[in-house]
């Protein structure tokens, strides 16, 4: 090969780097520069997340990244402010409730406009909400089948349900209940039964009455949200544009928030934000999912060891300060079922006692043979990796002197014997259907979770009375000691041992109002450029 | 007996051509149909209701709504009556409806294709460039201080853990140096240009737009340069030994001996005569860069088809597999078929048929 032909290789490799650097051309999104208009420094925020995105109809939504770009969209009846779950407030209506929590009259308040100008009036709520109602295939559809709506007036309206149902106020804060322009929406396809063909419209355009409203909808990649210059509400948007961002690796958002090309991370696991240093404002918190072991007390499934006093070993064999190291930063144990956010919620987790889990070992029958913990290994909760934390519980039960072998799956996979109740003894999540303390009674004896862990009411017939008493309480003093009942005697005898409250943790730099609400992850309406 | 002439060949070929593509057709389109069914049967065999999946905790003790997803997507059907469904469906162009999404599958991945193919496409011009570079001169170098150098590069090209690379690229070049921008197809303040192929940079083009165009070839750079150092690794090794192989042929001896200059013989005898097995590895490559770039997209949240197909296998969305499944069959089939012309355009000893 001739020199020239060498010196040749070298340039044209050279000169595809320098091309290569010449396309990079720096980082555009830093320089704030824009070709379909220019946007003034600190006026655009872009939060990245892990898109769980499925549709901008908030009827058929029901997935958390969903309800986060929606909610500054659509506003609901009642609502929550910040990371206060525990008593919703006013939203576009004020609420009031009779005595026996069975009738919720909802009066609406004057003078608030949808994005094109038309007034919010009682018949956009009514069919909105039987809208939802009448969509059977839409996910959210189970919210609202015990409710009822009428119209009272053109600003009023009056839901009842045939028990008491003092959920209903938090279940209407729900993103899926929001309220939609009914006549744009009716023109558009929508009906209100499982005729609706509203969605595709929907996707690509807002009819809500929020301080924000859609300008581009991308499943995949980015939803980007712009002013409403109709919202005559009491918080308008503070962004001229917000860019909500599918990105799924944490490792990359961490990058990208670092780098100054995203101002909001979502998705950042405990030792991930530790990383960070003083630059970056961070919020960490326990979420509102509880992970715990389920022991199956069905004897057909679990055999000998079907039993409380196995549950109750394994429950007391845990050392759960060491099982927290695992969360990282702002993760917390879990006290109980119901996580500390909720009505009813226990101030103290259980603590490790050996000598208690060895006699109840005993009590339970168990022989020393190997059993096999079943769980879910692809979705990591609030960046606690179910391998990692399964290992470490199979090691301390080892040490307790059971033995105790590893079954990862795919969720997809092992979701199947846990719904159907053929899972003897594994590792599960759970967190609410809406924001309010009853999303956990599911955990009751012959409820959800009680029903796949093989748990009845002749099991635990006390227990199965305070479900009840939760469920149709009319008072709110006398619900709240009934959920705490409830978890006590669930931590005393059930077949659960509750484990971690996974964090949920939040790195921004420069944004104000960056708070944790299970309902939709965060508020995108309060937050706003740092002072 | 007379060779024919250049004239009579083409005639030969001219006739040839159509009866091989429609050859061609026919066997590509049983093989589709096989790729459907086993995707199919997979995906049947795999542990896990789709519908449970799909709906999550609440809205699976809804029973109208799990009924009525099940009805929607067939999962009340038994499973040969669902494949004969899908396949009439696939004849009107229809691949399903996506159980995660409620959209029509095509519509995904009409979206999602363009993007895994804007972004292999610059890998594989890059690899190739480079490769055919370091290769030749690997090869006419060989066993000396450059082979040894450009072996090593190669090895460490194809040994590097693509996740891990892509991980220090980003950090390197956009976070520390700032030389590229972020992650994504664009900038946030940017949009996407009106679509027509769904290739940002042909769209943006055909816009008018270059500061757009500009921004998305900047967001490029980065995941073509990662893809593009696996698969330069790979086809330098390949290249190389095409190259060695040709290099003791007396034709090219000959040439050399003949005086001719160091350019013509590599260019016109040399890379000529090694193009046929270095066109199937570029096939090869360009289809594995299509079908498995899901790491590299998720490092740069690259909405491309990999992204797509994990969310479709992690939530158990079928029509969405069977989708992807297709796809990717369609595009080896097509790849094949363009390597297999281009034999007999690059030698015209190979024919048709």
């Amino acid at each position: 090969m001739s020199a020239s032909l060498a010196r040749r290789a070298v340039a044209l490799c050279l000169a595809g780097t320098l091309a290569l650097t010449a396309c990079s051309g720096g980082n555009t999104a830093q320089s704030d520069s824009d070709s379909n208009g220019a946007q003034a420094s600190g006026e655009t925020l872009v939060i990245d997340t892990a898109f769980s995105l499925e549709t901008g109809d908030p009827g058929r939504n029901y997935v958390p990244t969903g309800s986060t770009v929606l909610h500054p969209i659509y506003e609901t009846l009642l609502t929550f402010e910040g990371d206060d779950e525990s008593e919703p407030v006013p939203g576009l209506a004020t609420m009031e409730v009779n005595e026996d929590a069975t009738e919720f009259t909802f009066t609406l308040d004057e003078g608030r406009v949808f994005s094109d100008g038309s007034p919010i009036e009682a018949d956009d709520v009514v069919f909105s909400f039987e809208r939802l109602k009448g969509m059977e295939a839409s996910k959210a559809n189970h919210l609202v089948v015990d409710i009822d709506i009428e119209k009272v007036d053109d600003m009023t309206v009056r839901m009842t349900t045939e028990e008491p149902y003092l959920q209903l106020p938090a279940i209407v804060t729900n993103p899926a209940l929001s309220v939609l322009n009914s006549e744009v929406v009716q023109e558009n396809g929508g009906t209100t039964d499982d005729s609706d063909a509203a969605e595709e419209f929907l996707n690509g355009t807002s009819v809500g009455s929020g301080p924000y409203q859609l300008e581009t909808f991308d499943l995949t990649s980015q939803v980007v949200l712009v002013p409403n210059e109709e919202y005559n509400g009491d918080q308008p948007a503070q962004f001229e544009r917000v860019v909500v961002r599918n990105v799924s690796e944490a490792a990359t958002q961490l990058t990208n928030l670092r780098g100054g090309d995203s101002d909001l991370a979502l998705d950042l696991s405990g030792d991930q934000v530790a990383e960070l240093g003083d630059d970056f404002d961070i919020t960490a918190g326990p979420g509102a999912q509880t992970i715990f072991l389920l022991v199956n007390q069905d004897d057909e499934v679990f055999g000998d060891l079907a039993n409380p006093a196995f549950a109750e070993a394994v429950r007391y064999a845990l050392d759960y300060d060491s099982l927290l190291e695992l969360a990282g930063e702002g993760a917390a144990q879990a006290t109980g079922v119901i996580p500390p956010m909720f009505l009813g919620a226990l101030e103290d987790g259980v603590e490790q006692d050996l000598v208690r889990a060895a006699a109840a070992l005993e009590e339970s029958g168990y022989d020393g043979e190997t059993l096999t913990l079943r769980f879910p290994n692809d979705q990591p909760i609030g960046g606690v990796d179910f391998t990692t934390l399964a290992e470490r519980i199979q090691s301390q039960l080892a040490e307790a002197g059971i033995n105790v072998d590893l079954a990862p799956g795919p969720f997809a996979s092992e979701i199947d014997p846990y719904v159907e109740g053929t899972a003897d003894f594994a590792m599960w999540y759970w967190g609410p259907d809406f924001a309010d303390s009853s999303s956990f009674l599911p955990f009751g004896p012959d409820e959800t979770v009680g029903t796949r862990s093989g748990w009845t009411a002749e099991d635990a017939p006390e227990i199965a009375d305070l479900v009840a008493q939760a469920r149709t309480a009319t008072d709110l003093d006398e619900r709240e000691q009934a959920f705490a009942d409830f978890a006590a005697a669930l931590q005393e005898e059930g077949p659960f041992i509750p484990l971690l409250v996974p964090a949920r943790s939040f790195a921004s730099t420069d944004v104000d109002g960056v708070t944790y609400n299970s309902n939709w992850t965060i508020d995108i309406a309060e937050l706003s450029p740092a002072d | 007996m007379v060779a024919p002439t250049r004239a009579a060949r083409n005639r030969t070929s001219g006739s040839a051509l159509p009866r091989y593509l429609l050859r061609r057709l026919g066997t590509s389109i049983v093989l589709l149909i096989g790729v459907t069914l086993v995707t199919f049967v997979l995906t049947a065999l795999v542990p896990g209701d789709p519908i449970a999946a799909a709906l999550g905790e609440g809205a699976i003790q809804n029973e109208a709504t799990v009924q009525a997803y099940r009805e929607r997507y067939g999962m009340d059907r038994s499973l040969p009556e669902r494949y004969l469904l899908y396949l009439l469906a696939l004849l009107q162009g229809d691949l399903g409806t996506s159980i995660r999404t409620s959209r029509p599958v095509m519509e995904e991945l009409s979206t999602a294709l363009p993007a895994t193919v804007e972004v292999a496409f610059g890998a594989i011009v890059v690899s190739l460039a480079v490769a055919l570079v370091l290769g030749t001169i690997a090869a006419y170098r060989s066993g000396k201080l450059a082979d040894q150098v450009v072996r090593v590069v190669s090895l460490v090209g194809l040994s590097v853990p693509t996740f891990w690379l892509a991980i220090m690229v980003y950090r390197l070049f956009f976070m520390q140096l700032g030389w590229a921008p972020g992650s994504g197809r664009l900038s946030p303040a940017l949009n996407p240009p009106p679509r027509v192929t769904g290739l940002y940079l042909i769209d943006f083009a055909i816009d008018g737009d270059p500061v757009g165009f500009i921004d998305a070839a900047a967001h490029l750079a980065l995941p073509v340069l990662v893809l593009s150092l696996f698969t330069i690794g790979l086809l330098t090794r390949f290249i190389r030994t095409s190259v060695l192989e040709v290099l003791s042929t007396d034709y090219i001896r000959a040439a050399r001996a003949k005086g001719l200059p160091a350019r013509r013989v590599i260019v016109g005898y040399l890379l000529r005569g090694a193009s046929l097995p270095i066109l199937t590895m570029v096939g090869i490559a360009f289809g594995a860069l299509l079908s498995g770039t899901v790491l590299v997209e998720a490092v740069f949240a690259w909405p491309g088809l990999g992204t797509y197909a994990y969310y479709a296998a992690i939530n158990l969305d079928l029509p969405a597999v069977m989708g992807v499944g297709l796809v990717v069959g369609v595009v080896y089939v097509v790849i094949n078929l363009i390597v297999d012309l281009l034999y007999g355009v690059l030698d015209p000893r190979v024919r048709l048929g």
